[in-house]
């Protein structure tokens, strides 16, 4: 597929969200109204704590803001290629967009690469809000290792989101499975409070999420200004979970896809 | 030429019921979806499939347009097999499917015709112009800058007909393209067929209409309970003459004999 191509078929999802997300005209405010109070919420939770309390030596709402919004970002992205192929379900453009002269994993990653811009603008304006109103502090923010841990994230969230997506088209209710794994990645990965308060056993399964490498290293990229070369090991970690998951989350998705075109359930919802 | 070749195409769809199904008691045995079914489809023609509800004609078309995989047999468009070679089969066929929900609701006509042009390798130069052509084409122009949501099912189902016809494909699947359309609509579409089959292009029409059928098919498949039970060219029949060999393939009675039937035991 020529570059032309791709980034017209980019360009074409885009322009449907876009105007998707537009025609929905309460849908944006109410989320806006929503991350504000979480703010907020965060906030008065870190001045009830008090500022005695500081994880990892972190002020605990500048801690708080970057996990809950990089959390959020990532578990969102995860959600989105789930519900990318529940929504084709659901409005029966599914078998078609399965069928189009686009390979279908090129079209899932495709629709994603469109849910993770949204969600880039939700998470800029969550740590924007969090830094002007609430006076969160990012002191010395390390940008070459931040950038370099987003995007090795995003591509573990795209490939777990490919196995979402598998999850999705194989037993319909695919956001039910996402929704335990995603309490117990809220619990485990380090979002609200740090790691090494879980009992060691908690500890270890944690190390297996990687989220958690994300959050932690994304948090000492940010608030604490960490290089590349310190947080090396870091992201040694994350881009062995690249390598595994990503061709892991296309099989999966390319095997379930054509297991529902042998048993007639592509459209099923 | 061949332009669709099916090889002793069978499909069964197999039930799994539900955890506790005593609760609901939901079937379970499979259902013979397609059986054996072999036939060739000759290029630039159209082919009627005919047979009840549940006989196969969408899951022959589904087959075809590669949504679903046959569990034996083999189906070959344009030579590219289906199971093998599925993205060259999606590049030159156009599925027009039946039901309402193929669109996304909150995009205008021509949203989603753009978006789904894009897909299918429609350059942008080129899709301005299609879709005020495809649109025009299929009458509705007018409500290019509709939210497809406030659609009605005729509109619906000739948005589907332009959507299958906007990337010019060589094979066109249409599934009851007229169930919902009124009679000038109608004879526009049978028009808009035969011009696309005198075009070079291959055709394959789900329909229960007999009318439809000897107006537009070169030939007829009479399905029933999966099995192909006639196929043959209807080089001038009338409606007549493709009914009577709809009721002798499928089995049924025939209207006429049906009242013969009641009258007989009144």
């Amino acid at each position: 597929m020529s570059l032309p191509t791709l980034a017209d078929k980019i360009m074409a999802i885009l322009r449907r969200d876009l105007l998707t997300a537009v025609r929905y005209r309460s849908a944006f405010m109410l989320t806006a109204t929503g991350t504000m109070a979480e703010l907020a919420a965060f906030y008065y939770l870190s001045r009830a704590v008090g500022p005695g309390f500081r994880p990892e030596g972190l002020d605990y709402f500048s801690f708080l803001l970057v996990g809950t919004g990089f959390y959020t970002f990532l578990v969102m992205g995860i959600h989105s290629f789930l519900q990318a192929v529940q929504e084709a379900q659901q409005n029966g453009t599914f078998e078609l967009l399965m069928t189009t002269a686009t390979p279908p994993p090129v079209l899932i990653l495709l629709s994603a690469t469109s849910a993770f811009s949204r969600s880039t603008v939700q998470l800029l304006l969550y740590l924007g809000a969090g830094l002007l109103i609430f006076k969160g502090a990012l002191p010395r923010p390390g940008i070459a290792a931040s950038l370099l841990i987003f995007v090795l994230s995003l591509i573990i969230a795209a490939a777990i989101g490919m196995m979402a997506a598998a999850l999705q088209v194989a037993i319909q209710k695919g956001s039910v499975v996402l929704w335990v794994l995603g309490s117990g990645a809220w619990l485990l990965t380090g979002t609200l409070f740090p790691v090494a308060s879980l009992p060691p056993p908690l500890r270890l399964v944690a190390q297996l999420i990687p989220i958690t490498h994300a959050l932690d290293s994304m948090r000492v990229a940010l608030l604490q200004g960490a290089s590349v070369l310190a947080l090396s090991r870091e992201i040694g970690i994350l881009s062995l979970f690249c390598a595994v998951l990503l061709p892991l989350g296309l099989m999966m998705f390319s095997y379930t896809l054509r297991k529902a075109r042998q048993e007639g359930t592509l459209s099923s919802y | 030429m061949d332009s669709i070749v099916f090889e002793s195409v069978s499909k069964i769809f197999r039930h799994r019921p539900a955890l506790f199904n005593w609760l609901g008691n939901e079937r379970t045995e499979p259902t013979v979806a397609l059986h054996d079914i072999s036939l060739n489809v000759r290029s630039g023609s159209v082919l009627a499939l005919l047979g009840p509800n549940g006989s196969g004609k969408t899951t022959m078309l589904k087959v075809i347009s590669t949504m679903l995989l046959p569990d034996k047999g083999s189906v070959r468009v344009h030579g590219a097999d289906t199971r093998n070679e599925p993205q060259r089969v999606r590049g030159c066929v156009g599925f027009a499917v039946a039901g309402e929900r193929s669109f996304f609701p909150r995009l205008t006509a021509r949203e989603n015709l753009d978006f789904f042009a894009a897909l299918d390798d429609v350059g942008p130069k080129l899709r301005k112009a299609r879709i005020e052509i495809t649109l025009a084409r299929i009458g509705l122009l007018d409500a290019a800058d509709t939210l497809a949501m406030k659609f009605s099912a005729g509109m619906y189902q000739r948005l589907a007909i332009a959507r299958a016809l906007f990337k010019q494909p060589a094979v066109i699947l249409l599934d009851e393209p007229t169930r919902s359309l009124d009679p000038a609509a109608r004879t526009d579409v049978w028009d808009l067929v035969r011009e696309l089959s005198m075009d070079g292009t291959t055709v394959v029409i789900a329909t229960h209409d007999f009318q439809e059928a000897a107006t537009v098919a070169d030939s007829v498949a009479v399905l029933h309970q999966g099995k192909m039970v006639s196929y043959r060219e209807i080089t001038g029949f009338n409606a007549g003459d493709v009914r009577s060999l709809y009721f002798q393939g499928a089995g049924e009675l025939a209207p006429s004999d049906a009242d013969f039937l009641v009258e007989s035991w009144q």
